[in-house]
């Protein structure tokens, strides 16, 4: 193709007429290329676009929305994704299924043991590896502890983006305490690099213990404080109360999964219906909530960390003797095959789907992220509402960028 | 289980609808290239197994891939298709949004494609020269298009071809 481009002089009175669009502009200069495009952007009477993000802090990273309002009404939104795209997927199969562990970190960031643990698992499955029961066992701690400190920040976002500031700095009190646990354990503090195939890194020590112990003693009373602080706060419950409301058939419809989907009473947690790990042999409810509205999602969080803490209980009880590595060889070439994993994260199903051709690369590892979907809901959600509940709507979606672009 | 993409709806119809089968929930919907076709995989499960069921649809070929959308059934999978559109090129008939959703709207290849290497590789294996396939270029028409900022009316001869909104076909100018 010829770009014929001439060079144009500032003077020419007609280059502020034609200066181009970019694709960032919020309408993009591209004629619409689908069906869906061209209903967007066909703008009717009193309405207009602005663009929301992507360096709002509300977005929770670096998402753009699109925004179509009339007057302080959205009528209807356009997610523009992409802009924290790293190719996961492509990198992970130019590594080996080592160095994929450390490539699949950063995508759910808050919740890093989740993630990190997908190309664990796929690769153990594909060679039919046994894990240590202690391994285990430290694995089912370590994923507790990460998702109480997702939720307990979680709370603290949602009533961040309605405006009260408290919430969160207790929000991140809690969340300091067992980041700090889990640097004792894994020398991270945020992307943890822990799991490993056949087992984790290290044995439990005594710092991890000791910080442990001194967080259990009153984490179930500061769940409580963070209750009395929120549930009976009058414009914190106007302002969730029947926001967002999802139905169940629009839940399934919309392959939403973990708190999003539980709220309006789905007991889907991957954790019961398709065990994993050692969970089959603990004991703990599925929490669910009937009305699918920003208010269940959060009572929802708060529910499931006590599940969390009572896991946590029984791990630290039941907690066997022994290794905590398999014995793998250090070049390890899997089998050829296929393989689905699937884990309960904090935001729903986190699962892979990984292909090998027999080499000590995966041939192909697919990173299915909940945040994904659960953005993609937040699209059906929001019209109808006000602009300034747009936030609220995604604080209780809670979206991870870094799992969402990939 | 490996079905033919003539198949995938009917196929997933039944699986949805049956009441033997109820296979509800769409875990996961992911494109493959396995350098000599394309694949679409599909992960479903049901509360009547803890078993996940998957579905291959294999044979795409790699030059015009193409397989019928599932959206009718999951309205969910839009985002799912897309990607697997943007990552592999897939074209899923039926899906009202196939656009990219990870990559820049102008950007030309597919990235998960097996045949596309990174700018690594080619110091990796030495000898195979410079094989860095990206290629983006912003179209001179692209560019220079004025877009839908005056209403439809005066605007219709730059909808992309085949698209046509209720709107345009009524001929009601919404504007007015």
């Amino acid at each position: 193709m010829t770009t014929e481009q001439t060079v144009r002089s500032l003077d020419d009175p007609d280059l502020f007429v034609e200066t181009p669009g970019t694709i960032y502009d919020a309408i993009p200069p591209l004629p619409p290329r689908t069906e869906r495009e061209a209903e967007f952007y066909t703008m009717r009477d009193g309405e207009m676009l602005i663009n929301l993000g992507p360096q709002h802090p509300s977005t929770h990273g670096v998402l753009r929305v699109v925004l179509k309002i009339d007057g302080e009404r959205v009528v209807d939104l356009d997610p523009v994704l992409g802009y924290l795209h790293r190719g996961v997927e492509k990198i992970c199969e130019n590594g080996d299924w080592h160095h994929a562990i450390s490539n699949c970190d950063p995508l759910e960031y808050i919740a890093a043991m989740f993630s990190e643990a997908m190309p664990v698992m796929v690769a153990e499955k594909l060679l039919d590896l046994g894990v240590p029961r202690r391994a285990e066992y430290i694995r089912v701690l370590a994923w507790e502890l990460n998702r109480i400190s997702s939720h307990a920040l979680f709370v603290g976002w949602l009533a961040l983006d309605l405006g009260g500031l408290t919430p969160i700095l207790y929000g991140f009190i809690e969340r300091d305490e067992i980041v700090e646990m889990l640097a004792a354990l894994t020398g991270q503090r945020l992307l943890f690099n822990y799991l490993r195939i056949g087992g984790v890194n290290g044995d439990l020590n005594h710092d991890f213990l000791s910080r442990l112990g001194d967080w259990m003693g009153n984490a179930l009373k500061r769940i409580e404080d963070q209750q009395k602080l929120l549930n009976s706060n009058e414009i914190f419950v106007a302002r969730t109360r029947g926001l967002g409301v999802i139905d169940r058939d629009l839940a399934r419809r919309t392959l939403l999964s973990g708190p999003v989907l539980r709220a309006t009473g789905i007991p889907y947690d991957v954790r019961r219906a398709h065990p994993y790990s050692v969970y089959p042999e603990l004991e703990f409810t599925i929490p669910t909530r009937e009305e699918g509205d920003s208010y269940a999602r959060y009572l929802l969080h708060l529910d499931e960390i006590k599940q969390s803490i009572h896991i946590i209980d029984q791990v630290l009880h039941r907690m066997p003797d022994g290794p905590v590595m398999a014995k793998v060889p250090r070049l390890m070439r899997v089998p050829p095959g296929r393989a689905y994993v699937s884990i309960e994260s904090p935001r729903g199903q986190y699962s892979a789907y990984g292909m090998s051709d027999g080499s000590d690369q995966p041939f192909r590892l697919r990173i299915h992220d909940p945040s994904f979907f659960n953005l993609q809901a937040v699209g059906l959600l929001m019209p109808g509402n006000l602009v300034a509940d747009t936030m609220a709507i995604m604080a209780s979606v809670d979206p991870i960028m870094g799992g969402v672009d990939k | 289980m490996r079905i033919s993409p003539t198949d995938v709806a009917q196929v997933m119809t039944l699986l949805h609808d049956d009441p033997e089968f109820r296979f509800l929930i769409l875990s996961d919907l992911c494109g493959v290239d396995t350098g000599s076709v394309m694949q679409v995989v599909y992960h479903l499960w049901s509360d009547a197994t803890p078993d996940w069921l998957r579905v291959i649809v294999d044979g795409l070929p790699r030059e015009d891939p193409r397989a019928p959308s599932v959206t009718f059934l999951w309205n969910g999978a839009e985002w799912a298709e897309r990607e697997a559109y943007d990552m592999f090129g897939i074209i899923f008939e039926g899906n009202r949004d196939l656009r990219r959703i990870y990559m820049p709207p102008d950007y030309q290849s597919f990235p998960l494609r097996k045949d596309f290497l990174l700018a690594d590789d080619a110091a990796r294996s030495p000898g195979q020269g410079v094989r860095h396939m990206e290629q983006t270029f912003q179209p001179a028409e692209y560019r220079r298009t004025p877009v839908l900022r005056q209403g439809l009316g005066s605007d219709a001869g730059h909808m992309a071809p085949g698209i046509q909104t209720a709107e345009l076909a009524s001929g009601e100018d919404p504007a007015r």
